[in-house]
């Protein structure tokens, strides 16, 4: 199961796609993409997440980042994450911080 | 499968979680247990696994590191046992983060012990021991009958 990532930016929304295991070994290639996305402040970032099999703290540290750097106002969206992940969302209280949709734009 | 006892050596590097990940998940299969308990008990295994390859071997200047991983089915309890020979570090014994942090939004939460918390989260029962020069990092799940 190997990890993808693809990003693209369209008008103020900024959109990355996740399949396969989100672990240490494969944030780093994450983290180069939200650092690309930041520096063009994005007022939403959408995250598909429909085919993300698993994510570690790892991936969890990347998002709460992405958040500080966009600030408040920014809105993350979590596109169709699998019932694992919203268990762990819940666990870390993340769910509060971001808004689940089943797609994108509704 | 009723009763069973497996172990397999891992090279303790990020590229091995996977194939840690996969042992567990096949294990745990074979076992009987549901998507949940194998998901919790691959992400306790993932977490654990890269607090010792990334700060336990390498503060103790072991560049060889291996990690094994135990495994013990019987009376229907999933047993999963981390044993590595890296720095003795209790996981059990790291801050974590408490229920206000939790609450706290994003923007003001500081990043850390997030994923020991979620390993304690995701099974049963999460023990320690340090025995003959080996840290034992051990997880549990019941088998449901279903």
């Amino acid at each position: 199961m190997s990890f993808t990532v693809d990003s693209k930016m369209i008008e103020n929304v900024a959109r990355i796609t996740l399949t396969g295991a989100l672990d240490s070994s494969t944030a780093p290639l994450l983290q180069e993409e939200v650092m690309k996305i930041i520096p063009q402040n994005p007022k939403e970032l959408v995250m598909d997440v429909e085919h993300l099999d698993f994510m570690a703290s790892a991936g969890l540290r990347i998002i709460i980042f992405a958040k500080q750097k966009l600030g408040t106002q920014a809105k993350l969206v979590l596109v169709k994450p699998q019932d694992q992940l919203i268990e762990t969302l819940k666990m870390t209280g993340l769910i509060f911080s971001v808004v689940i949709v089943d797609k994108y734009p509704e | 499968m009723k009763k069973a006892t497996e172990s397999r050596n891992f090279i303790a590097s990020l590229d091995s979680l996977e194939p840690m990940r996969d042992f567990v998940s096949q294990k745990g299969s074979e076992a009987g247990l549901n998507k949940k308990q194998i998901y919790g008990l691959c992400l306790a295994v993932d977490e654990i696994s890269t607090n010792i390859i990334l700060y336990g071997y390498q503060s103790s200047g072991i560049t060889d590191g291996v990690i094994s991983i135990k495994i013990n089915f019987e009376n229907d309890i999933f047993v999963v046992i981390l044993e590595d020979k890296a720095t003795p570090f209790n996981p059990l014994e790291a801050r974590t983060p408490d229920e206000n942090e939790l609450g706290l939004p994003l923007e003001e939460r500081k990043i850390g012990g997030l994923g020991i918390m979620m390993a304690k989260e995701s099974v049963d029962e999460f023990r320690y021991e340090f025995k003959d020069g080996k840290n034992l990092n051990i997880f549990s799940v019941k088998a449901l009958d279903n």
